[in-house]
């Protein structure tokens, strides 16, 4: 094989344990030059470890990885830049208080910085030069936190193409959840971009939307369980296929459990809102019963998610009221809300929703302290079995009940969260605001069935969905808001849903 | 009475009979060497110096008299520094009070006057000789203490009216002054300006143009100086400065704004470069608490009284708690403070009091 | 406010003394402000500019000894505090001590140092060039004033066009994104602490210049006043914003008000607590920008 034929990257038998964890289990990988790779698979099957193997951020314990049929062994990004291999971040990776042309060429500075002295004039240029190469308009010397989150992904791109400075060769590029914080317009651009540098370079493109992955990628390759478990060619594949790989059976059509939905009996309304205003909203109506599932509907900024706040005291309302099981609760107080057996889970899980350096037993068990202490002492025994209840129950994989809720998956981060709410087992009404934002299928399909067994005992849930096909998969009712007022109300029962195309028409 | 064998009382009669017994072997071991009467050898003396720290004139030459003393005796002074630290200073205490010296001598200057109770205590509870000087609150008396032989202090009042005098003096009974006052919280600061305003009373030409704290500061007083000084341009006449730092700290901004010689300056304390200026012309007055020999003294009392030259049954009750003379440095006698120096005669056991200026009211 | 208040404030002879007064608080700040921009913080300016202080009025014509060394005395005694700053910043990376305690122990050895060489009496120094930076003028300020201004333009320059500076800037921003684009830190860490560290040096020589004698206590309460002007200015401690020139006029802010407060006449007793009011106000009044529902504030 000569090497223009050689794959520009391929990864053997790759392992690497943490503890409690087998993280990857012998991953095989092969990267074509000038293709786009795209990698699939559940949250906990390996992808980031993998990533990190190939940016030398982590070590693997065995395996083998080459680069041009070269074996090599990638200790530090810098010895990976030096083989040509560079990733944009999840987390994006600027230093927002720099402008976007020293980072372009952070720790690659070349002639743009002699003796230590910045000549900026060479820095402007050399950035404009990766720049143009990705056709972007960014003005090289405007400050990073200035820029949109597409403008500076672009940046990112363009740092990353800095690394071909090192190698001789065409760069790999690694993409990893590039799509995650843009918008479709945004995303198009990106694509774009992507099919460019396919002229070039190597791209690994990691996204947990599946029909992304198939649109933009030549191949597909599926990891489960630290292993790799098959390859797609993309052209003529179909997501459930994939879908189908990644969790090893044929996801069941019934992703939304509506067959588990709950009858809804017609008794008094569990929750009930009169009347309730608020900076940007006014006069909202609402009641919920028991084991019924609302969802609110709208577009960014028809108000729904400060609704959904002010239910729980978060937000201030300025008139109305709410009543719990006919009795009234004080509009201002979250604590109020919390007795009256109100739980949220907010959107901005990593802000608000958790403690991200504490335990998952001391996140689940935050609000309900009363469940876990004796008098004003934590008592740890009695803690230790309520949480390992629930870590059992909601099947959260965690190593241990001790480990700090950060290091776990998204998906497994959200049930904790969520589990915070059950612990006391006098839960009323949940509040979830996209309860299954940036959470792959398989996580999601968890949730949903999660809700049909909350509503199923009896909770009463509010729901802002993540997308409409959730909403009205999940929903009993389905309410649409418009510019701060509740515009129509839409029956969605098991068996009569309505199509997303009606919703539409009522929210713009 | 009728005595109930329960286990409380019992351990109580033995607290007690322990006590008792620690009682009996304290006086055997006062009768051998005769704590009070104070007949310890004078090579078995052992001098405890204790200042703040040693990176400040005053409290060296404190230092440096109390070597001078023990010297003449043909002893050792231990020098400790507590570096402003009251609770350094405690430990301190401790520790040299739990070696169990029977003919220790301490004269101590204590952090603040809270400071001085937890001192007097231990040194009473453990026999040791103490001089206390500067700090002590009004009600804890030496007179009350059987080792605690004197506190020596300085009137502040009065130092603060020699130097106001001393300036009023120098601009010809009238003109402006200004004041550079201490940290505002500290009897010192407090007593000080409260003899400078003594001062203008009697010298009713003289007006007090602005006072601001530069908390005993050199470098403060010099920013306050030269903003006072644009501020009321040649109106001033003279500096009234409460230690000697800040007057120094004045005389460097005169310097700065070309008026060296042309404002009269004062300070209190007599530190050697104060006294060198007020040698050279440059600086009107200071005034000297002589920290030689306050250095000296307290280590002199506590080594008579150990010794059993003096009886502290026999020290009149004006000197156990007193004022000490303080000196008004000017031109005339610089000289004579320019080189720290102790003289062997004060500190005679005969002579230990003579500097008493007033009883400590 | 003040210059409603006092018509002396408005003078040209104020302004004079004002810049005069902040010359040597403008260039620890200065130094400071490199730390801060990194999101560290450095409390070791009393004990180095004590050091600094002493070795200098020794080094140069002073009461003391025979030392007549000049300029040399002075470099030396810049370089103390460049080395101080080194041990701050070696001991932060390589023993991992916060940079709050390894400075803070740095101040107590620089003033260890500095009271080792006091020993009892104290040096006034005779160097007429030393002494004359604090008397002589020149376009109506003093030369300290000029050498602060110096100062200040080595630092923004240091600072816009030097990686050293930039860097420092970079790690306060986002120190792992530098760590993963193959920048070691630690080096320009330990670099910046340095060139703090003779910023503080330089402060120390500027007090005995001043005072005309080296004090244990040159440096007391600058480390303090020095974070204050820097955060007064708009650079934040918890890194990334700010910088020379911001602290610049922050230490112009204080030193106004500090004047100001005096020309007024604000009775002593009462200007600590109104000078504490107004800063709080001022700093309050500079973050109100970043403030966002929700945010903790440590």
């Amino acid at each position: 094989m000569s090497v223009a034929e050689m794959p520009a990257l391929e990864v053997r038998g790759l392992v690497k344990h943490y503890p409690g964890v087998k993280a990857l289990d012998g991953v095989d990988l092969v990267v074509r030059q000038h293709e786009v790779l795209g990698l699939a698979g559940e949250n906990g099957a390996g992808k980031s470890t993998l990533l990190k193997a190939l940016v030398g951020l982590v070590t693997p314990d065995a395996g083998e990885i080459y680069v041009r049929g070269e074996a090599v062994k990638l200790r530090s990004v810098v010895e990976a830049a030096n083989h040509g291999i560079g990733m944009v971040f999840q987390e994006q990776s600027l230093v927002p208080n720099l402008t976007a042309a020293e980072n372009i060429l952070l720790g690659s500075e070349g002639a743009s910085v002699r003796r230590g002295l910045y000549r900026w004039d060479v820095m402007r240029r050399l950035a404009q030069e990766q720049l143009d190469k990705i056709g972007s308009k960014i003005d090289p010397l405007a400050r990073t936190d200035s820029l949109s989150f597409a403008d500076r992904q672009m940046v990112e791109i363009a740092k990353v193409l800095r690394i071909e400075q090192r190698s001789q060769h065409p760069p790999v590029i690694i993409l990893d959840e590039p799509t995650s914080v843009l918008e479709s317009k945004e995303i198009d651009t990106l694509f774009a971009q992507i099919r460019r540098l396919r002229e070039f370079a190597s791209v690994v493109f990691v996204s947990h939307r599946l029909d992304e992955v198939l649109d933009v990628c030549d191949r597909v390759t599926v990891l489960r369980s630290g292993q790799s478990v098959g390859e797609v060619a993309a052209a003529g594949a179909v997501p459930r296929e994939l879908h189908r790989m990644m969790i090893g059976s044929t996801g069941s059509d019934d992703h939304y459990h509506e067959n588990a939905a709950s009858v809804v009996g017609s008794e008094q309304p569990r929750l009930s809102v009169r009347g309730l205003s608020g900076k940007s909203f006014r006069g909202i109506d609402l009641d919920v019963a028991a084991g019924e599932i609302v969802s609110i509907v709208g577009v960014h900024g028809s108000g729904r998610e400060d609704v959904c706040r002010a239910l729980f005291g978060a937000e201030p309302a300025t008139a109305g009221e709410i009543r719990m099981d006919g009795r009234k609760i004080d509009l201002r107080s979250t604590r109020a809300a919390c007795a009256a057996g109100i739980g949220y889970v907010p959107a901005e899980r990593k802000i608000e929703g958790m403690v991200g350096p504490m335990s998952v037993a001391d996140n689940m068990t935050l609000t309900k302290q009363k469940a876990r202490c004796a008098g004003p002492f934590v008592a740890p025994a009695k803690q230790a079995s309520l949480v390992d209840r629930w870590i059992e129950r909601l099947s959260i994989r965690t190593p241990t009940r001790d480990t700090a809720i950060q290091r776990l998956s998204g998906g497994n981060q959200q049930k904790v969260v969520l589990a915070r709410w059950l612990v006391g087992g006098d839960i009323k009404l949940l509040l979830l605001d996209h309860p299954t934002r940036g959470l792959d299928i398989g996580a999601r399909s968890e949730v949903y069935r999660l809700m049909r067994e909350l509503a199923a005992s009896g909770v009463a849930t509010v729901l802002l969905a993540d997308s409409l096909e959730e909403a009205i998969g999940m929903a009993d009712r389905i309410l649409v808001m418009n510019d701060g007022r509740v515009v129509t109300e839409v029956a969605c029962p098991a068996g009569g849903k309505p199509s997303p195309l009606d919703l539409v028409k009522e929210m713009v | 009475m009728r005595i109930t064998p329960r286990p409380a009382v019992a351990l109580l009669s033995l607290t007690l009979a322990a006590a008792a017994l620690a009682g009996c072997s304290e006086e055997a071991a006062g009768d051998k060497t005769a704590t009070d009467a104070g007949g310890c050898k004078p090579a078995d003396v052992k001098l405890v110096g204790q200042v703040r720290n040693e990176s400040n004139p005053y409290e060296a030459s404190w230092l440096a008299g109390g070597d001078a003393f023990a010297k003449s005796v043909g002893l050792t002074q231990e020098r400790l520094t507590y570096g402003g630290d009251s609770t350094k200073q405690q430990e301190q205490i401790s520790q040299i009070l739990a070696k169990g010296d029977k003919c220790l001598v301490l004269n101590v200057l204590p952090n603040g006057d809270s400071d001085t109770a937890p001192i007097v205590k231990g040194a009473d509870k453990a026999g040791a000789y103490l001089v206390t000087q500067w700090n002590k609150p009004a009600d804890l008396k030496p007179a009350d203490y059987k080792t605690w032989v004197s506190h020596i202090t300085y009137n502040g009042v009065e130092s603060g009216q020699q130097i106001g005098d001393a300036l009023a003096t120098a601009i010809g009974g009238s003109g402006g002054i200004i004041a550079l006052q201490g940290v505002l919280d500290t009897a010192a600061a407090k007593d000080r300006f409260a003899g400078l305003q003594a001062s203008l009373k009697k010298n009713p030409g003289v007006t007090l143009l602005d006072q601001q704290a530069a908390n005993f500061s050199r470098a403060e007083a010099l920013t306050v100086t030269k903003t006072l000084l644009t501020k009321h341009g040649d109106k001033v006449k003279a500096i009234w400065a409460a230690n000697d730092d800040m007057a120094l700290g004045a005389l460097e901004a005169l310097q700065q704004a070309g008026l060296s010689g042309k404002v009269a300056v004062a300070g209190i304390d007599a530190v050697p470069d104060a006294v060198k200026a007020v040698n050279d012309g440059t600086m009107t007055a200071t005034v000297s608490s002589d920290g030689t020999w306050q250095g000296g003294i307290g280590l002199a009392i506590g080594f008579c009284v150990a010794t059993g030259k003096l009886k502290v049954a026999d020290i009149a009750a004006a000197n156990r708690a007193f004022f000490a003379k303080q000196f008004l440095v000017t031109k005339a006698n610089a000289a004579d403070f320019s080189q720290p120096k102790t003289t062997a005669s004060d500190f005679e056991c005969g002579n230990v009091f003579n500097r008493v200026a007033g009883p400590l009211t | 406010m003040f210059a409603a208040l006092s018509p002396q404030f408005r003078s040209l002879g104020n302004a004079q003394n004002i810049m005069d007064a902040a010359a040597v608080l403008a260039v620890v700040t200065c130094g400071i402000t490199f730390v801060l921009m990194m999101g560290s913080i450095d409390l070791s300016s009393a004990g180095v500019m004590g050091a600094s202080a002493l070795t200098v009025s020794l080094l140069v014509a002073n009461n003391r000894n025979d030392n007549d060394l000049g300029l040399l005395g002075i470099a030396v005694a810049v370089l103390l505090g460049c080395a101080f700053g080194c041990l701050s910043g070696l001991a932060l990376v390589l023993l991992k001590v916060p940079s709050f305690m390894a400075t803070l122990g740095v101040s107590a050895i620089g003033l260890g140092v500095a009271t080792l060489m006091f020993a009892g009496v104290q040096p006034n120094i005779t160097d007429a060039m030393l002494k004359g930076w604090a008397i002589d003028r020149f376009l109506g300020l003093s030369y300290l004033t000029w050498i602060a201004v110096a100062c200040i333009l080595v630092g923004w320059l240091i600072q816009r066009y030097t990686r050293l500076g930039r860097y420092a800037y970079a790690i306060g921003g986002a120190e792992e994104v530098l760590a993963l684009s193959g920048v070691k830190v630690k080096p320009y860490k330990v670099a910046v602490f340095a060139l703090a560290g003779a910023f503080y040096g330089l402060g120390g020589v500027m007090v005995t210049s001043q005072l005309g004698a080296g004090l244990v206590q040159a440096g007391n309460g600058y480390d303090f006043s020095a974070i204050t002007a820097a955060v007064v200015g708009g650079t934040l401690l918890t890194g990334g914003r700010g910088g020379v020139l911001h602290s610049a006029v922050g230490v112009l802010l204080v030193m106004v008000l500090t004047n100001g407060l005096v020309q007024v006449g604000v009775s002593p007793y009462w200007q600590g607590g109104v000078e504490g009011l107004i800063v709080v106000a001022a700093v309050a009044a500079a973050v109100i920008p970043q403030r966002r529902r929700n945010q903790v504030v440590k």
